[in-house]
């Protein structure tokens, strides 16, 4: 899985946002914010990874069980897939 | 021809009577080295004319000189804030909104309320990071009305308007200021520019607060207005 071309994450007055350049942009002119644990996971996903690793790495960072990791992770990846931020 | 705007050394070859005007102000000496160099081709306006049949040479050459420049100052610190910008005892007041809400309607509220008050840049001011702290600048690309000064001034506060019956103001909640300002600005296509410009408003949005104003068109508006954004920085 990866973010797709184009959406970029920054930081912005403390907030963690995500904006749209290049040809993303043409579609894209809206605004992202997340919170930490949002950015934590696009930074993964911008990087690429497998549902399994983003699963590790959230476990290594965060003191959540398996279960509530993968509840974070899905609730995120199916507001991402539904935006089409995300690429398989 | 040279051009000092916002601080900026701006080489532009303006042929046409509307900017030759709205830019004299902002003359400076053929010696001084340029930032930047803006050149449209005929080519360009021959192009622009074919994609908007609407326009003429003088608008064009309005609306791309400044589009160039505006790109240009992601380069230098700076981006453009879409607002009404008045000036009242050596502080900035920016007004932002969409088109056709009324900033320009409040900032002339603002002259008839306040004495020494004057418009900075009734459109398009461009705002920098400098080592004194954030300033608005008048530009020569001001909207319809040509109300420009070229002058930098401390940036007090900025107010995103809103209509509504009577008049009030509050501080506006941090995520809202970056919607709201991301939506009145230019964002660069290129990821570096967006970059330099998303720094920028990192800068902006640390060290200026920024207010929703609710009002109407009543001179109690800029008294709210000003009142609002005095107090919280007398308590900070």
């Amino acid at each position: 899985m990866k973010t797709k071309k184009g959406f970029m994450l920054r930081s912005v007055a403390n907030r963690h946002v995500v904006v749209a350049v290049g040809q993303a942009s043409v579609d894209f002119n809206g605004l992202i914010t997340l919170n930490d644990t949002g950015a934590f996971i696009w930074k993964k996903l911008s990087e690429g990874c497998t549902y399994d690793e983003l699963l590790a790495d959230m476990l290594k960072e965060y003191e959540v069980d398996e279960a509530t990791a993968r509840e974070g992770i899905d609730a995120f990846l199916e507001k991402a897939r539904g935006a089409e931020l995300i690429e398989d | 021809m040279k051009y000092n705007i916002a601080g900026i050394i701006v080489d532009m070859n303006i042929r046409f009577p509307r900017l030759t005007m709205q830019s004299a102000d902002y003359k400076c000496s053929d010696d001084d080295a340029a930032n930047v160099k803006i050149r449209l081709t005929p080519e360009f306006y021959e192009q622009k004319l074919i994609e908007n049949p609407h326009l003429d040479y003088e608008m064009i050459e309005y609306i791309w000189m400044g589009a160039e420049f505006y790109n240009a100052l992601v380069h230098f610190d700076g981006m453009l804030l879409h607002s009404s910008c008045v000036v009242y005892n050596n502080e900035a007041y920016l007004f932002s909104a969409p088109c056709g809400t009324g900033k320009s309607t409040h900032t002339q509220l603002w002259l008839k309320r306040f004495e020494g008050a004057y418009i900075l840049n009734d459109d398009k001011p461009a705002i920098r990071i400098t080592e004194n702290g954030v300033y608005a600048y008048g530009t020569p690309f001001s909207g319809k009305t040509n109300l420009n000064v070229n002058k930098g001034v401390p940036i007090k506060g900025i107010c995103v308007l809103e209509r509504d019956t009577y008049n009030h103001i509050e501080p506006i909640d941090p995520d809202e200021a970056l919607f709201s300002i991301l939506n009145q600005t230019v964002r660069p296509v290129n990821e570096e520019d967006m970059d330099k410009m998303l720094s920028t408003l990192d800068k902006v949005l640390r060290s200026v607060p920024v207010y929703r104003l609710y009002c109407n068109m009543e001179l109690d508006a800029p008294e709210t207005a000003y009142n609002g954004m005095n107090k919280s920085t007398d308590s900070k």
